[in-house]
């Protein structure tokens, strides 16, 4: 493993002050279930310089904004938000994706900002090889074994999944996420942080997180009335395990009538990826036992699929038919 | 990687689907190839080339020309062409083909390449064409790119310092070709321009 300086800051601003100091060498080290996996795995890309933000005292709070919304400090532990009755009352689809990232263990030390921005699980990558994140120009996963970590709905240079489940539970309530940057707060949607792959720094992400930024707060608006919310995650193993493929789905209910709707899936693409056709398809529509198929015929239909991961499709919209089906029967 | 000025494109297997049998076809008139030919038209082309090399043999133009015509023009190709040139890459057509066989070609992909090299205007093959453009265009060959989809077209290029990149049609072939060390690899076309940008934003970050 290559050697290491850690920082310790105590509060945000001197974070990012060592941030852009450092520049592309640094890197924000919180839960470290990600980072030093990959300092460890030695490489290339991993930072040098860690900046710990774990002394920092207002990162790690889920607490009432007061209108009926929660804020979540980006440091808030996995686990500590899958204990939390306030956000088991209020975003309960939240709490069960949340029990179903990794282990106990890992949410005991994985934080959500950690989860969030977590790097890509491509077993090349973590395998050292020389790809796009690693400082070299060719996507190992694209043309070797794509069966888990790939995207099935095309790429950018690199082909792995984003790994997260806890932006695709997001999504669906709406929540909104805050950085620090150098030249003041920023606000973004989950989808605006999370877009998938793309060039910032220099370096292939999937997030817009640059170098000297740190993501400080997730908040969640008041849960709507008549909210229906379901995750659904498929995985080789019932705990560890990534998504091959995931649904968070939120149905806006009135009556029997479905008013909105928000569909987004993960483990199949380099992003959360929202669904914009079947949420269409569902507006206006009446709940009823048939509607999981009519949805999975309109779902993924710009699929691309790699030479072993197709089946991701076929999951995805097994999921879709079984979290209608499984909201049409919540009232 | 050094910043990239410059694509070499070979159109068979890069800028569209060629059938393979007319190659072929050259190679069991021509040089007395036995058997089936293969299912790819890259192989059977550089196949053909090695033949043209080692017994310094000339082609059938009616059947390349034939090559040209059944070819079918990737669908991310124009797009990626027409994004290059906005970016201000030079995008040169070297080929091995006859210099009528790639005027049929380009019938088939409207694009104004600022350059195209065949055999004929190279005088040779092979490494001929990608050395004549580079020297027309006053190209340092870590400037420039060239898509293959071949062992041989790695060979070649790496020969010439130039740098190779896979295009990766068949998985499985693409992976026995990484092995041989290519300077980068894509999938479609459409990730050409990411690439470069990619490029040119490690070097500028290794500058800073």
């Amino acid at each position: 493993m290559k050697k290491i300086s850690i920082y310790r800051p105590t509060s945000v601003d001197e974070a990012m002050q060592i941030l852009s100091q450092h520049g592309k060498q640094a890197g924000v080290y919180a839960g470290g279930t990600d980072l030093l996996v990959r300092l460890k795995n030695r490489l290339e890309q991993a930072p040098t310089y860690l900046v710990d933000i774990k002394r920092i005292d207002n990162l790690r709070y889920i607490k009432e904004d007061g209108q009926g919304g929660v804020q979540i400090g980006a440091a808030t532990k996995l686990a500590e938000m899958a204990d939390s009755e306030l956000l088991q009352k209020r975003y309960p689809m939240l709490v069960e994706a949340v029990h179903k990232i990794s282990s106990p263990e890992l949410r005991n030390v994985s934080t959500l900002g950690g989860d969030l921005l977590q790097e890509v699980w491509c077993q090349y990558l973590r395998g050292g090889y020389s790809c796009w994140r690693n400082g070299g120009h060719l996507c190992y996963g694209a043309i070797g074994d794509n069966s888990y970590y790939h995207s099935a709905m095309g790429g950018r240079l690199c082909y792995a999944v984003y790994p997260g489940d806890a932006a695709v539970a997001l999504i669906p309530y709406d929540a909104r996420v805050k950085l620090a940057t150098p030249t003041g707060p920023k606000e973004l949607t989950l989808e605006q942080l999370v877009p998938g792959d793309l060039l910032v720094d220099g370096r292939i992400q999937s997030h817009v997180v640059r170098f000297n930024e740190i993501l400080t707060e997730v908040t969640l608006p008041p849960p709507k009335s008549g909210l229906r919310a379901s995750f659904e995650k498929l995985r080789p193993r019932g705990v560890w395990d990534f998504a091959m493929a995931s649904l968070a789905l939120s149905l806006q209910v009135n009556g029997n009538t479905i008013e909105d709707s928000r569909v987004v899936f993960g483990g199949i693409a380099g992003k959360p990826l929202r669904e914009h056709a079947v949420e269409n398809l569902l507006r206006g529509k009446t709940l009823s036992a048939d509607l999981g198929n009519q949805a999975a015929a309109v779902a993924l239909t710009n699929a691309a699929p790699l030479k072993y991961n197709a089946t991701k499709i076929d999951m995805a919209k097994g999921l879709l038919a079984s979290g209608l089906a499984k909201l049409n029967g919540a009232a | 990687m050094e910043p990239l000025k410059a694509v070499l494109f070979e159109p068979v297997g890069c800028l569209a689907e060629f059938p393979p049998e007319p190659f072929h076809e050259i190679a069991v008139r021509l040089y007395g190839r036995k058997g089936k030919g293969s299912k790819s038209a890259s192989r059977s082309y550089w196949h053909l080339l090695n033949l043209m090399e080692s017994s310094a043999g000339g082609s059938i133009e009616a059947l390349e020309i034939e090559a040209a015509d059944g070819a079918s023009v990737y669908e991310d190709v124009l797009p990626a062409l027409v994004e290059l040139r906005t970016m201000g890459v030079r995008c040169i057509i070297t080929t091995s083909l006859s210099n009528a066989a790639a005027v049929r070609f380009l019938e088939k992909c409207p694009h104004e390449f600022d350059a195209v090299w065949t055999r004929e205007n190279a005088h040779g093959i092979k490494a001929a064409p990608l050395a004549r453009a580079l020297e027309a265009a006053c190209l340092a060959p870590d400037n420039a790119m060239f898509l293959t989809d071949t062992a041989e077209g790695l060979h070649v290029a790496k020969g010439l310092g130039i740098n190779a990149v896979l295009m990766m049609n068949d998985p499985d072939e693409a992976m026995r070709l990484a092995l041989r060390d290519p300077s980068g690899g894509i999938v479609s076309l459409h990730e050409l321009p990411d690439f470069i940008r990619l490029v040119a934003a490690q070097n500028a970050r290794a500058l800073t």
